[in-house]
């Protein structure tokens, strides 16, 4: 007896059952995404079997610089500094 | 040098003065004179113990920072001593710094802690080499230099380039480490280096260019290749409005004897309006709701502990815009560039209408504008490889591709980004 397992049958069988819904899953990233874009950490997660069918990737988060404050501010709390 | 460009709307002038074809000379003087003020301020206030935010221990300077940044700031002004209102300020301030610079807790330092003798006496070489001398203080910075211990710290590249920078002005004949491999000395990562990456490429060019061993500095690689990062980097700069960091940039141009490009010439408009709008040049550091919380001596502290570093770095490079042939041009030179090409790329550039690069941006002609279209494209390619919005990135490409503006390191490294992307997503 052959061990030889046919992975595309075997996702074929599990779409057939509608277990998985895609269409809600795709309402969840929609409503996900943007909080999830604002993440801390990146991270990724797996779905219904150890083999991963949706991938959500929030990439490493980049450095932010807050940059100067509003310039006509600044001149107004800063008389000590202006030439 | 390029005449100034004829064409220019008269309601769009630039506000700043100028002189012919050149920046004002009285204008860059104004500037200097009034870091060089900010520096007696931070010499009163910061030079004896430093400053703490008791709320914020994290922003802490250290008084040998304060001396030591002001002795390189005063090293640097006597470049332009022909001047005579510089020299004559320069001067007051070195004896100002003298004692700051020489002091017990100094020359304690240059005992105690040999290997980092070099950066306690920081000051006092700068002090020499504006003609005060202080031979007892040479005396123990000799005995340490020659004990056991002078060259233990390991640095990065950019400050090995400073030790030899301090060996060199302090003593001609001193035998100096080899010059390391520095961030000149390969590629800069444009779109996801740090700003201590950046920090690393304009240190290593300052200590190169102030060493004094030649002019134009001898550099590791092409000097057009080095400056095409420097226009990047200059990018992402005003992308931030970090001036801090942008002021440093710019130094590149005048240390290094290249012509100021557009990119730089518009740059140094930035930051000269900055300049003018504020009173000083403002840090990313000072923020406005800390100072709402502090009164009296305790505000005023905090104010030149966040804002002296920025202020030095304008005197700096209005000291180096001051030198012989290093002036500014006055006008932007346009260059023959594909009519309409500031057109197609600002639009992805970003959002941002609030950005002072913009109020600048309003005040060109349009075929100034053309000829910046390298500097908005890699603007856009900073920003929106930051936002992570890919296909912003490949948008900016193609229509940069499309007026040749391509050639960048930064346009090949985002055009590398995304091919790796490529990779990423379809393994």
């Amino acid at each position: 007896m052959s061990n030889h397992v046919n992975h595309q049958d075997v996702v074929k069988k599990l779409l057939d059952t509608k277990a998985v819904d895609f269409k809600a899953i795709g309402e969840a990233v929609a409503t996900m995404g943007p909080s999830l874009s604002l993440a801390d950490e990146p991270w990724d997660g797996f779905c219904g079997t150890m083999r991963t069918f949706v991938h959500v990737y929030v990439l490493p988060g980049v450095h932010t610089n807050p940059g100067v404050e509003n310039l006509g501010a600044l001149r107004g709390a800063t008389k000590e500094l202006q030439g | 040098m390029p005449a100034p460009h004829s064409r220019r709307p008269s309601a769009k002038k630039p506000l700043l003065p100028t002189t012919g074809a050149f920046w004002s000379e009285a204008d860059l003087i104004r500037r200097l004179l009034h870091a060089l003020d900010i520096a007696e301020q931070a010499l009163e206030r910061l030079a004896n113990n430093g400053y703490t935010d008791a709320q914020e221990p994290s922003f802490t300077i250290q008084p040998e920072k304060v001396i030591s940044e002001t002795g390189f700031f005063l090293m640097a002004a006597a470049a332009v001593n022909h001047i005579p209102v510089v020299n004559t300020r320069v001067q007051a301030l070195a004896h100002q710094l003298a004692p700051y610079a020489r002091s017990s807790r100094m020359r304690l330092g240059v005992c105690l802690e040999p290997s980092l003798a070099l950066d306690y006496a920081q000051a006092h070489i700068c002090l020499n080499y504006l003609g005060l001398p202080d031979a007892s203080f040479d005396t123990l910075l000799r005995q340490s230099q020659a004990s056991q211990a002078f060259g233990a710290r390991e640095r990065p590249p950019h400050r090995v380039l400073e030790q030899r920078w301090l060996l060199h002005l302090w003593d001609d004949d001193a035998v100096r480490p080899p010059a390391p491999k520095s961030a000149l000395n390969a590629p800069t990562d444009l779109l996801a280096g740090s700003r201590d990456d950046v920090y690393a490429f304009t240190h290593a060019l300052m200590y190169m260019a102030y060493n004094n061993e030649s002019f134009p500095p001898r550099l590791p690689r092409s000097r057009a290749v080095i400056m095409a990062e420097a226009e990047a980097l200059l990018a992402r700069c005003l992308a931030e409005q970090d001036y801090d960091l942008g002021g440093e940039v710019l130094l590149a141009w005048p240390l290094t004897g290249a012509p100021w490009s557009p990119a730089a010439i518009f740059a140094l408009r930035v930051l000269a309006q900055a300049e003018d709008a504020v009173g000083f040049l403002p840090s990313p550091a000072t923020r406005l709701q800390r100072l709402s919380e502090l009164q009296g001596a305790e505000r005023s502290r905090y104010l030149l502990a966040s804002a002296y570093h920025t202020v030095y770095v304008m005197g700096l490079l209005s000291a180096a815009a001051l030198r012989p042939s290093a002036l500014p041009p006055a006008a932007i030179p346009t260059r023959r560039v594909t009519a309409g090409a500031a057109a197609a790329i600002l639009p992805l550039v970003g959002d941002n209408r609030q950005e002072h690069w913009r109020d600048e941006l309003r005040r060109l002609s349009l075929p100034e504008q053309d000829t910046l279209a390298g500097l908005w494209l890699q603007i856009g390619l900073w920003r929106q490889s930051q936002r992570r919005d890919f296909d912003a990135v490949f948008k900016l490409l193609q229509i940069g591709n499309q007026y040749g503006l391509t050639s960048t390191p930064m346009a090949i490294q985002a055009a590398e980004m995304l091919e790796r992307l490529q990779l990423f997503a379809h393994p």
